[in-house]
């Protein structure tokens, strides 16, 4: 048994007053993770995403299908002694401080003290929040009570690590160290299941991804195997052109004094371009060529939004 | 069969939120300036009883042990009504149920948390009437014998209000708990008041049948039997702590019920 985690056509529907206003999240959703992967669960907002990773963790009940984690039911409580759970934005009592969260969240693990003791100063360490342990949450910034709520998330020394949005809101610098801390998670033998709609991000990190949309997995996989290897276009740069004509194939993407930014999308093409640009005395200043983008992928499964 | 390690770690759960629940309210500032409330409104209504006419002893005495029952029953319904509604709100239950916690060991442990405060708020207000009647020479040790009924009446309360927290929204639930909280200081009186106008056997029965199933909470009660010096009935206490007990424990047993399957939107 190597799936950390499997879902097999799990429908979700919000039931209003009456079961008037019904509306349904989650359509047929079925994904499965390999144990020791990073796994982008990635959607536009309003997918599903949250609510999937909710019914994963026990806060909302699938109306349909099978879920297993570790090779256990969800139903099984138990496995959730084996996960640890960051959700979107997390919300944590602010009255308390980052360690007291540690050691309140350890108890509720299940961790026993001595383990727990241990444990909190290394954390608090990897998530480099080190002399900001004793102060209240209240006076944490958004970024640390991300990384407190990594710290918590990691107490259990889990097996399968599941995050709603870890980078969401962070600024560049807090995106590179959670990137790092769920690489670092990695390394250690960690399934990591994270959901996000910030693909630079996903894959930069991801081995796998699922792509959801309206409450569908329309797309899933090794991210290699999804995305092509080949070129789709160039860009190709020219000084000192201005009055060149292209060759046909050619379009020009803007037009800077004398000189040219051109899009190619054939080798041959391509070929004419450089030939002719050297035959008129222009300069070319940089060739850049362009291969297939997760959010290529991710747009090309949003309706309106396909390139 | 529940295993010993199991249930170690139940109880650990149950304390840890126990005493989360019992930081939150003691690490707010709101929880002081109620106590302060309070203690303001027992010295003012022992002032009072010294104005009234009659036994200044039997009237401080009466209005002070009626302040420390009203009050408490308020501070148990408004602030039980936001025990779990609370947490589902501000998100605080997704770092709580999404861990190896059963839902009744979380509404458990925060019922244990709201009774802990509860406790501490009892004996507060019970050490200041016991300090302001010892002032005035009228203190009886039986005032603690009230507290401790009381406390009883607190623990149903707290269930009642645990119950509604769990299934709707704070406003409808301290509307509900407050009904709960009137009926079950008035109800006593229904057999009396309406059986002697009733003319047949079944009127009379389906009288005393309603009345059994409301809730009767002056059969906690011992404060007038206090302030008037009046020793409590034989096994008075042993018929107190069943009913709360019972009470208590089908709360629990319904609040369980109705949030296991509850979906955390």
């Amino acid at each position: 048994m190597d799936e950390a985690l499997r879902l097999k056509a799990v429908d979700k529907t919000f039931r209003g007053h009456l079961s008037i206003g019904s509306h349904q999240v989650l359509r047929g959703v079925t994904l499965t993770v390999p144990r020791g992967v990073i796994y982008g669960f990635l959607g536009p907002n309003g997918a599903g995403k949250t609510t999937t990773l909710k019914v994963i963790t026990g806060l909302l009940f699938a109306d349909a299908g099978e879920i297993s984690i570790l090779g256990q039911s969800v139903e099984d409580r138990s496995v959730r002694g084996r996960i640890g759970f960051l959700p979107e934005s997390p919300y944590f009592y602010d009255y308390l401080s980052g360690y007291e969260l540690l050691i309140f969240m350890g108890r509720l693990q299940g961790v026993p003290a001595a383990r727990l003791a241990a444990r909190i100063p290394g954390l608090i360490k990897a998530v480099g929040l080190e002399g900001k342990d004793r102060l209240q949450l209240r006076k944490y910034s958004k970024g640390m009570l991300q990384r407190i709520g990594l710290a918590q998330a990691l107490l259990n020394d889990p097996d399968l690590v599941i995050l709603d949005e870890p980078m969401s809101g962070l600024d560049p610098i807090g995106r590179r160290e959670v990137r790092d801390l769920i690489l670092a998670m990695k390394d250690q033998g960690k399934t990591v299941f994270f959901s996000s709609h910030i693909l630079a991000d996903a894959e930069m990190i991801c081995d796998q991804v699922a792509i959801l949309v309206k409450g569908k997995v329309v797309q899933e996989g090794p991210l290699e195997s999804l995305l092509s290897s080949e070129v789709q276009f160039w860009d190709v740069t020219v000084r000192g052109a201005a009055g060149m004509v292209p060759p046909p194939g050619c379009s020009v993407l803007t037009r800077l004094g004398t000189q040219l930014l051109i899009r190619v999308d054939r080798e041959e093409t391509l070929q004419d371009l450089l030939d002719r640009s050297r035959a008129e005395g222009a300069s070319i200043r940089a060739v850049v060529p362009h291969k297939s983008s997760l959010e290529d992928l991710f747009l090309s499964h949003i309706p309106g939004e396909g390139r | 069969m529940a295993s010993r390690g199991d249930r170690s770690t139940v109880v650990h759960q149950i304390t840890a939120l126990a005493s989360n629940t019992f930081k939150e309210a003691t690490r707010s500032r709101v929880f002081y300036i109620l106590l302060a409330f309070a203690v303001a409104l027992l010295l003012f209504s022992s002032a009072m009883g010294f104005m009234a006419v009659g036994s200044i002893r039997r009237v401080v005495l009466d209005m002070g042990l009626s302040t420390v029952s009203y009050f408490s029953a308020m501070t148990a319904i408004f602030v039980g009504v936001g025990l779990i509604y609370r947490e589902i709100e501000h998100k605080t239950i997704y770092n709580i149920l999404s861990k190896p916690v059963s839902r009744t060991v979380f509404l458990a442990g925060r019922y244990a948390g709201l009774m802990a405060v509860l406790l501490v708020n009892l004996a507060a207000m019970t050490a200041v009437l016991s300090l302001v009647l010892a002032f005035f020479g009228g203190f009886t040790p039986r005032v603690f014998a009230a507290a401790g009924y009381i406390y009883l009446e607190l623990l149903i309360l707290t269930a009642v209000a645990l119950f509604f927290s769990s299934v709707t929204s704070p406003v409808v639930s301290a509307l509900c708990t407050a009904a709960f909280y009137i009926i079950g200081h008035t109800s006593s009186a229904l057999p009396d008041l309406l059986v002697p106008y009733l003319t047949s056997t079944w009127e009379r029965r389906l009288a005393v049948g309603i009345y059994h199933i409301l809730p009767d909470l002056n059969l906690l009660s011992i404060n007038n039997l206090v302030s008037n010096n009046i020793p409590t009935a034989h096994g008075f206490a042993i018929r107190a702590v069943l009913y709360t007990v019972l009470t208590v424990a089908i709360l629990m047993l319904a609040s369980a019920l109705c949030f296991k399957r509850r979906d955390l939107v």
